[in-house]
């Protein structure tokens, strides 16, 4: 993806050494990316199967032991978005007959399977299967279309989820004991149509191996996570945020992946410890909450830097990256047990971040310095936006932090208006600034 | 004398006001906005400048506001329209905590505190239902002018409600309550009815406190202003005359006088907006 920023830092100036290390997550990430769509692309040609696959709950790590591709309908439609053609493919998906409401990841998708798989980053092969999680109620549904398209095999992994807010259960208790059997029931059924679909037996070592990769790559997210408390920040956890989520969701359970993030995790080490930010001065720092208006990609980041506001926490790479942010290690000695307490675990965080976002941002203000927090909802995604406006509320009632509520739509231009965007950021950042005064007055919020 | 100046660069209208040392309005212009919002922007700064009988060197300090502040290239400084609001109604209405604007193509409310400082927002959505285009278009269905409103609405004897909650799709019901004979009149003062509400319920997620202030070129319709009293239950600060359409360009200004005097002082608390 393009999605990079300059690679010119704000704090201390660039040096012979460090500039081929400063800028490398992007570049190295966008050509993998590229790299990815091209092998998905080149994939049929090889007799290669695929498997149509959400960023929350992909069971890349079973998929990729079979030799299987795994595919995002969210990535390809985001895709569409950044480059400004989705509306040619949502416009598909609704002449189809899909309504206006319907999410237009779904519709994109639509546009583009009607198109025989033709996509701005390669050609997009049919799936040989589809897996999902419940983590979103629209993957059960969009399952479905493929089913119709394509007459092949889905496979629905019914995850558990928080009881209630803030009630967890961990291994050893009854419940999550009881869950877990729930969940690693259903991967003997997903390897078993695996193994007809390929003709292939699964093999453990091989899942293991692609597991350890994961391993890895969750434990740098984790990590990476934790380096933009920084002050600056080294990172823009919504547009450098994006590339990293872009990588650990295709590349997740592959050696590549892995050492991706590894050396992400180095280069942003080495920022932090020359005090190295981004591209602008970091006046204010902020979570973002919700998934980003794609169709102005660049545009709503530069809304908030022109006026020094940073993105050093975003819900989105936390919800969207498969559980990566959690840090979850699986146990190789016991790898199907262990995978499914991973998937139970992050998939439960992953919704626990769209359901009660309150939790984690309340947690992030005072470690990462957090001077205001940027809702936005969308209108294609009741799930994740139906209750952002209470969370905010709540979050303003425990921490009292400045807020803001904008709403547009991640994929779909015609319900994003820049002008009401604008007037509403420029609005939260006057009032950022006369707090900023107070305070510096000696007065109270 | 030391002469600010604010300039509210709406969508509908373009306002400039003057204030002297002791804040007091030197001169006051107001011109439709139209397409070209920075050539507007000018022509009224002009214009005020020429009513006050002073040249652009004879002022400190420019504050820009509204939609198009971004055009108004002379200025020093550009705020959001909810700030200069906030500034201009509590310069009118010192005791001022929550203030209702009503302009042609947005409706805001706002919470402030004594100082000034915006707390909490609510705006229209992407929707022109109650804003003044709505009563406007209302006006012109029926064939009548933006300043027919006020005067058609308040001889209105019986209330039409009207329901519908899109500007282009109330056309059908104000249509079809004509062709069953409902005077005009009655329908104009239905929509203002309808154009309350709604701002009520953005004044009641802001945590409406009193004083209430209503400002904005809608508010100077007394129909709009009793029917947001009567909704209310609470008495409600409104200016007098055309004045409650310079609000803003008076907040602009005021501000424009603050951050004069914080820069004269040598005090790295001014206003931080942009330019």
């Amino acid at each position: 993806m393009s999605l990079t920023t300059s690679n010119t830092p704000q704090g201390a100036a660039a040096t012979k050494d460090n500039s081929s290390i400063i800028g490398r997550g992007n570049k190295e990430g966008n050509q993998l990316f590229r790299d990815w769509y091209q092998e998905l692309t080149t994939a049929p040609s090889r007799g290669e199967h695929s498997a149509y696959v959400f960023v929350m709950g992909s069971l890349a790590e079973i998929l990729q032991s079979f030799g299987i591709h795994t595919i995002f309908p969210e990535v390809n439609g985001l895709q569409t978005a950044v480059r400004h053609v989705a509306d040619d493919y949502i416009a598909q998906g609704e002449d189809y007959g899909y309504s206006t409401d319907v999410c237009a990841y779904v519709k994109a998708d639509v546009g583009l399977q009607l198109r025989g798989g033709d996509h701005p980053m390669g050609k997009i092969p049919k799936p040989s299967l589809a897996v999902y999680t419940n983590a979103c109620n629209t993957y059960l549904k969009w399952a479905e279309i493929w089913e119709r398209m394509y007459n092949m095999p889905s496979v629905t992994i019914d995850v558990p989820g928080s009881r209630a807010d803030g009630r967890h259960t961990w291994s050893g208790h009854v419940d999550f004991e009881n869950d877990l059997k729930y969940v690693r029931g259903q991967l003997d059924e997903l390897i078993t149509v695996c193994e007809t679909v390929t003709g292939k037996k699964f093999d453990i070592d091989k899942l293991r191996e692609t597991m350890h990769y994961t391993n890895v790559m969750m434990e740098r997210y984790e990590r990476l996570i934790e380096l933009n408390k920084a002050r600056p920040a080294p990172y823009s956890a919504v547009t450098d945020g994006t590339v990293y989520l872009g990588v650990a969701n295709s590349l997740r359970g592959r050696a590549e992946g892995a050492k991706y993030f590894t050396d992400l995790v180095e280069e942003m080490e080495y920022k932090v410890a020359n005090g190295l930010g981004t591209t602008f001065e970091e006046k204010y720092r902020l979570i973002f909450v919700g998934v980003p208006c794609y169709p102005i990609f660049r545009r709503f980041n530069e809304m908030f830097t022109e006026w020094g506001g940073a993105f050093v926490g975003s819900s989105y790479m936390w919800f969207a990256s498969g559980g990566a942010n959690t840090g979850f290690q699986f146990d190789l000695a016991r790898p199907l047990d262990s995978l499914a307490e991973g998937l139970l675990v992050t998939t439960r965080d992953a919704m626990d971040t769209m359901f009660f976002s309150n939790r984690n941002i309340v947690d992030a203000i005072e470690p990462f310095g957090i001077d205001g927090v940027v809702y936005h909802p969308i209108k294609s995604c009741r799930t994740v936006s139906t209750g952002l406006a209470d969370n905010r509320r709540a979050v303003i009632e425990e921490t009292g932090a400045a807020t803001l509520f904008v709403e547009s739509d991640h994929m779909d231009k015609r319900v994003v208006s820049e002008a009401q965007l604008k007037n509403r950021v420029d609005a939260f950042f006057e009032g950022l600034a006369t707090r900023r005064v107070r305070q510096g007055a000696g007065e109270s919020k | 004398m030391t002469i600010t100046a604010g300039i509210d660069v709406g969508s509908t209208y373009t306002k400039a006001i003057l204030l002297d040392d002791d804040s007091k309005i030197i001169a006051r212009v107001l011109n439709r906005t139209g397409y070209k919002p920075g050539e507007i922007a000018e022509e009224t700064y002009d214009a005020v400048l020429e009513m006050a009988g002073i040249g652009r060197d004879a002022v400190s300090y420019v504050v820009a506001t509204g939609l198009g502040r971004f055009q108004a290239v002379f200025s020093q400084l550009g705020v959001t329209d909810l700030t200069s609001a906030a500034w201009g109604a509590n310069a009118l209405f010192p005791g001022t905590k929550t203030i209702l604007d009503v302009g042609g193509q947005s409706v805001k409310a706002l919470r402030c505190d004594e100082k000034s400082a915006v707390t909490s927002f609510r705006l229209n959505e992407k929707c022109a239902a109650g804003t003044g285009a709505f009563l406007e278009k209302t006006a012109r269905y029926m064939g009548f002018g933006t300043e027919d409103i006020g005067p058609l609405a308040v001889t209105s004897t019986l209330e039409i409600p009207i329901s519908g909650v899109c500007t282009v799709f109330a056309e059908a019901e104000v249509i079809n309550h004509l062709s069953q004979g409902v005077a005009a009149s009655d329908i104009m003062q239905g929509a203002i009815v309808s154009l309350v509400g709604k701002s009520v319920q953005l004044m009641k997620r802001v945590k409406m406190e009193p004083e209430v202030t209503l400002i904005g070129g809608i508010m100077r319709f007394p129909s709009m202003v009793t029917a947001v009293r009567e909704l209310l239950g609470i008495d409600v600060n409104v200016v007098e005359g055309d004045m409650v359409q310079y609000v803003s360009a008076l907040g602009a200004a005021t501000l424009a006088r603050y951050q004069l005097e914080k820069i004269r002082s040598d005090t790295d608390v001014g206003f931080v907006g942009v330019r």
